[in-house]
């Protein structure tokens, strides 16, 4: 036994080896602890929150859109869907059923839903029914426990208040998707909201403001615990605050844009209205028009084709994206340049017999059986186009560009709205460079008259007439008022741009004026008929022919036509004569006259804003119609007495 | 074994420091595990501390009842159980019981067994007499080490085939220690470690498993697939890191509550307790495993045979190459292999096993006074 003890103690020096390494191994876990928690502690510390912080994206609330009197065109308004998470999905049949009952979709269709979104993340909602009803909510919330993996998202839809009214001025949001993404700016994310067409569109940095998030609990499953609401959690970490979008405050007025498109009831067409002493633009409508309501909850695909098949395209803006011959409104500009350049002055006259021979050809007067005698006042009042074609003989085409630029045709306006389009005013330049051929005088004879080559968009022509009505001033349009952040602080505040400048002398804009008068004011105008009342319009009609026409055809009437064959009406005009304010053209596609079309359109409208801004003197104005009226009955009156007399 | 008045008298003389030592490493064990799957919405995982207390008290009664057989038994019998555990071994892999994709159980009756923890106990016994018979005085070569080699590379080739890994390279290293502690000679070390880094190597390329491969890819970069492979390990981190210096408190553990650090009521607990109880409650822990495991090396020089010192060393090496590849994997110094934390971490083999060393230690300690 002793000795045995003995070999025992012999392994003394191998067991104090292996305290040794007992020892220095767990001097190394120590020191491995201490670089973990000491050295590494506060970082790791950090992790371990951010692995249970979960952070949330806190969309930030898109900016409003105002009216000038402040009435709202644009809110965000709650909505919610109807979704399913199919990683919670349980007893799948029934809860389909149930669900199906509910929201009155039915179960294959739900069935077929779920089934499309086989191959994604099994946590990502399938979206069931977009925008259900406060009633499916409160079934679907109370029932919850009967429908597992059913659940209601709710975010925030884009109101547009007067639907199709405002749809092209405001344009739409939709959210971007996986195909948009590559051509978006970075600055946007996948499901974020980005703007299309009209202010939407053109201010969208504006509108959609600063994403904050917020940190939430959540376990390994991603299930969220709970909303945590200090602020500050941990060095680094910290909540952050969405900055609401940019409010905008446009210059348009929510009344003559609702007049504007109702007298547009049941017509194609554009109207449009310009403050004449700041460019402002006050009412600015495109007919028909779409719900861009519809677009920001996500289109339906009905509702998609409806808008895509409809001969008329809602989707395009008329007022600045359609360009059209400006017809006879256009004669106005070669008025204008005429007695400017002196080639004509008051006192001019020509003779009228109804067409006017240059060369071989024959060009045609709208009134077959002519004018008679005409001088600058009476070609514009009647809209004499023989008066026209003789002044053109004498008229260079690129002087008469000249003008046009002046007045604002012929080029982009620079109004803050996408895809406005450039219309144009022909010069022999750019007839040599697109066609490689040389100017005709015969077409100077049909530009003159604005047919032929010219071409304007609605808001070019109630630029034109602005210009013309304030003396010279070519403002740029402007649709911003202001721009303000969610305190009230305004950021931008729009102010007046001068294009161009010219003076027209005081001769020409009384002639042109007197005649403008008289096409509304006068027995014999163009647009007497459609005069109205207390706004003192002074305007143009013009028509504006959609194809030509043979001589045989040319006096056939317009209404007999197929309907797309019928000339687009225009008008364009500014109230009160004697002190212009505002300036405005219409169009009304294939309306067949200037007149009966679109010149009560622009009535509508100047009425509306005379009645709104101006009440006190347009009760002059009516008091003095009246007084003219009476007086024009007495003569009447006595004329017929005079010749009664003279009869007996 | 005993009468009465002799059980009594035994008691007097009866050695409580192992099992009292790990009596207090199980309370510590035991809330932490209470503290990592108290907030668990599964009401199995909830109640796992309570399941844990009594496989404890089970594990004690056997360690208790095996310390009261003699060490002269032990020594007769351990061939036999050896043999005996080796046929388990063969059996598991014919008709064995598979779970998370081993096959590593053994169903008799009402008893669900795994061959390859007793394994442990019996290689010690096994090896404790082959040492004590054939060579008493002097150093080893590798000659002398063949025959031991094969006693232990058999058990551990059948359990790293079922496979487990961890387990099969607990046994050798158990191996290893016992052999050292028998006087290995230095020169037999480095031949031997350059045959186990070659083996290693074979081993890598041939013999592991696919995911065992990534096992060690991914310790060697765990931030190359931090949601996949390399979750656990990075996640360990965060948990231990995250506790800094005095730990977040009792429950306030969010890697475990919030589910982030899986296994944490078994592997991982480790982490976990870090994480509630930082730097310093790592330190207490420690020591007390320390102390048991001096408990184990003071004792094996105070036994008269050196049969007892083999196994009392043996006994200290499972407890130690355990606790040291745990933290080392959980505080990411060694890769991920499956080995529990004595009377830490959540399971009944486990916890039967280290009852049954504590028996046989205390049995070898009781012994001394016998005499």
């Amino acid at each position: 036994m002793f000795g045995e003890q003995e070999v025992v103690k012999s392994h003394k020096p191998r067991a104090e080896i292996i305290s040794g390494i007992v020892l220095m191994s767990f001097a190394i876990i120590m020191a491995r602890l201490w670089y973990l928690q000491i050295y590494k502690g506060a970082e790791f510390f950090k992790y371990s929150l951010e692995n249970k912080l979960r952070r949330e994206v806190v969309k930030a609330p898109r900016g409003l859109v105002f009216s000038r009197n402040n009435e709202i065109l644009v809110h965000n308004s709650p909505r919610f869907d109807a979704i399913i998470i199919p990683q919670y999905l349980r007893h799948k049949k029934e809860t389909v059923k149930r669900l199906s009952k509910i929201i009155a979709v039915s179960d294959n269709k739900i069935h077929r839903l779920l089934k499309n979104a086989i191959g994604y993340a099994r946590y990502q909602p399938v979206v069931i029914k977009k925008n259900i009803s406060m009633k499916e909510v409160a079934i679907i919330e109370t029932e919850g426990t009967k429908l597992p993996g059913v659940f209601v998202r709710n975010f925030i839809s884009r109101e547009y208040k007067d639907k199709e009214i405002n749809s092209h001025l405001l344009g739409y949001i939709s959210e971007v998707n996986k195909k948009q993404l590559p051509k978006v700016s970075k600055k946007y994310k996948l499901g974020d909201f980005i703007g299309h067409s009209g202010i939407e569109e053109k201010f969208d940095k504006t509108l959609r403001g600063k994403d904050g998030y917020q940190f939430i609990e959540v376990d390994a499953r991603g299930r969220v615990r709970k909303t945590i609401l200090e602020n500050n959690i941990y060095k680094g970490i910290k909540n952050k605050k969405a900055i609401p979008g940019n409010n905008i405050r446009l210059t348009i007025d929510r009344d003559l844009q609702l007049e504007a498109y109702k007298a547009l009831e049941g017509k194609v067409g554009s109207a449009v209205a310009i403050d004449v002493h700041s460019g402002e633009v006050l009412a600015m409508v495109s007919r028909p028009g779409y719900d861009p309501t519809q677009f920001s909850r996500g289109l339906t695909s009905e509702y998609w084709s409806s808008l895509v098949n409809d001969e008329n395209n809602p989707l395009r803006d008329r007022s600045i994206q359609e360009h059209y011959s400006p017809g006879s409104t256009f004669k106005t500009i070669t008025a204008i340049a005429g007695l400017e350049e002196k080639i004509i002055n008051e006192k001019d006259e020509v003779h009228c017999p109804g067409y006017f021979v240059l060369g071989r050809r024959r060009f045609h007067c709208w009134k077959k059986n002519g004018h008679g005698k005409v001088n600058v006042v009476k070609a514009i009042r009647e809209s004499c186009d023989v008066f026209f074609y003789k002044l053109a003989t004498k008229l260079d085409i690129d002087v008469l560009a000249k003008y046009s630029r002046a007045l604002g045709l012929g080029t982009k306006s620079g109004i803050s709205l996408p895809r406005e389009i450039t219309g144009l005013i022909p010069t022999k330049e750019w007839k040599l460079k697109t066609s490689g051929e040389e100017w005709q005088l015969g077409e100077t004879l049909s530009c003159v008259i604005g047919q032929s080559f010219v071409l304007t968009t609605p808001l070019q022509l109630a630029l034109s007439y602005m210009t013309l009505a304030n003396g010279g001033i070519l403002y740029r349009p402007r649709i911003i008022k202001e721009i303000f952040d969610n305190d009230g602080n305004i950021t931008y505040s729009g102010q007046n741009v001068i294009i161009d400048k010219h003076t027209i002398s005081s001769k020409t804009m009384n002639l042109i004026k007197k005649g403008l008068y008289q096409v509304v004011n006068h027995p014999k105008g163009t647009a007497w008929w459609y005069r109205g009342r207390g706004i003192k319009m002074a305007g143009k009609t013009g028509t504006s022919q959609v194809v030509r026409f043979t001589s045989d055809k040319i006096y056939h009437k317009c209404e007999e036509l197929e309907y797309k064959y019928r000339h687009h009406g225009l008008f364009t005009a500014y109230v009160p004569e004697h002190n212009p304010k505002l300036a405005i053209s219409i169009v009304v596609e294939h309306g067949c006259h200037g007149s009966s079309a679109a010149a009560p359109v622009a009535r509508a409208i100047a009425t509306k804003y005379m009645e709104k801004y101006f009440p006190a003197e347009r009760k002059k104005i009516i008091k003095e119609e009246r007084m003219a009226e009476q007086k024009r009955k007495k003569l009447l009156e006595q004329q017929k007495a005079q010749e009664s007399n003279e009869e007996s | 074994m005993f009468s009465g008045n002799n059980f009594i008298e035994a008691l007097k003389k009866y050695d409580f420091s192992f099992f009292g030592l790990a009596i207090i490493i199980f309370i510590v064990g035991v809330i932490n595990l209470y503290s990592a799957t108290h907030a668990s919405s599964f009401t199995y995982m909830a109640n796992l501390y309570k399941v844990q207390i009594g496989w404890f008290v089970v594990s004690i009664a056997v360690g208790f009842v095996i310390s009261f057989i003699q060490p002269r038994n032990l020594f007769r019998y351990s061939y036999t159980l050896y043999i005996i555990n080796g046929i388990l071994l063969v059996l598991v892999l014919m008709v064995g019981d598979s779970g998370m994709g081993a096959q590593r159980w053994l169903v008799i009756g009402p008893f669900r067994i795994q061959p390859s923890e007793i394994m442990k106990v019996s290689l010690v016994l096994a090896l404790g007499r082959f040492y004590a018979k054939n060579y008493p005085e002097g150093e080893m070569g590798i000659k002398e080490l063949i025959l031991p080699f094969i006693v232990a590379f058999i058990p551990a080739l059948l359990i790293i085939v079922e496979p487990d890994l961890g387990t099969g390279m607990i046994l050798l290293l158990i191996f290893f220690v016992i052999s050292f502690y028998r006087k290995l000679k230095a020169k037999s070390m480095v031949i031997l470690a350059i045959i186990g880094l070659i083996s290693g190597i074979g081993m890598y390329n041939f013999g592991l498993k696919d995911y065992q491969r990534k096992r060690i890819l991914t310790f060697l970069n765990p931030d190359q697939d931090a949601r996949g492979s390399g979750y656990n390990a990075i996640q360990s981190k965060i948990a231990i890191g995250s506790g800094r210096f005095s730990g977040k408190g009792f429950q306030k553990s969010s890697q475990a509550s919030l589910n982030y650090l899986p296994e944490n009521h078994t592997d991982f607990v480790f982490a976990i307790f870090n994480e509630e109880h930082g730097f310093v409650g790592a330190f207490f822990l420690i020591a007390i495993y320390v102390a048991l495991l001096f408990r184990f090396i003071w004792l094996c020089q105070s036994v008269p045979r050196i049969f007892e010192s083999i196994v009392v060393i043996g006994m200290m090496s499972i407890f130690f190459w355990h606790i040291l590849i745990n933290m080392g994997m959980v505080t990411g110094l060694l890769p991920i292999v499956g080995l529990p934390l004595p009377f830490m971490s959540y399971g009944g083999s486990s916890l039967l096993t280290f009852g049954i060393c504590l028996g046989l230690a205390t049995s070898i300690s009781n012994s001394r006074n016998l005499f």
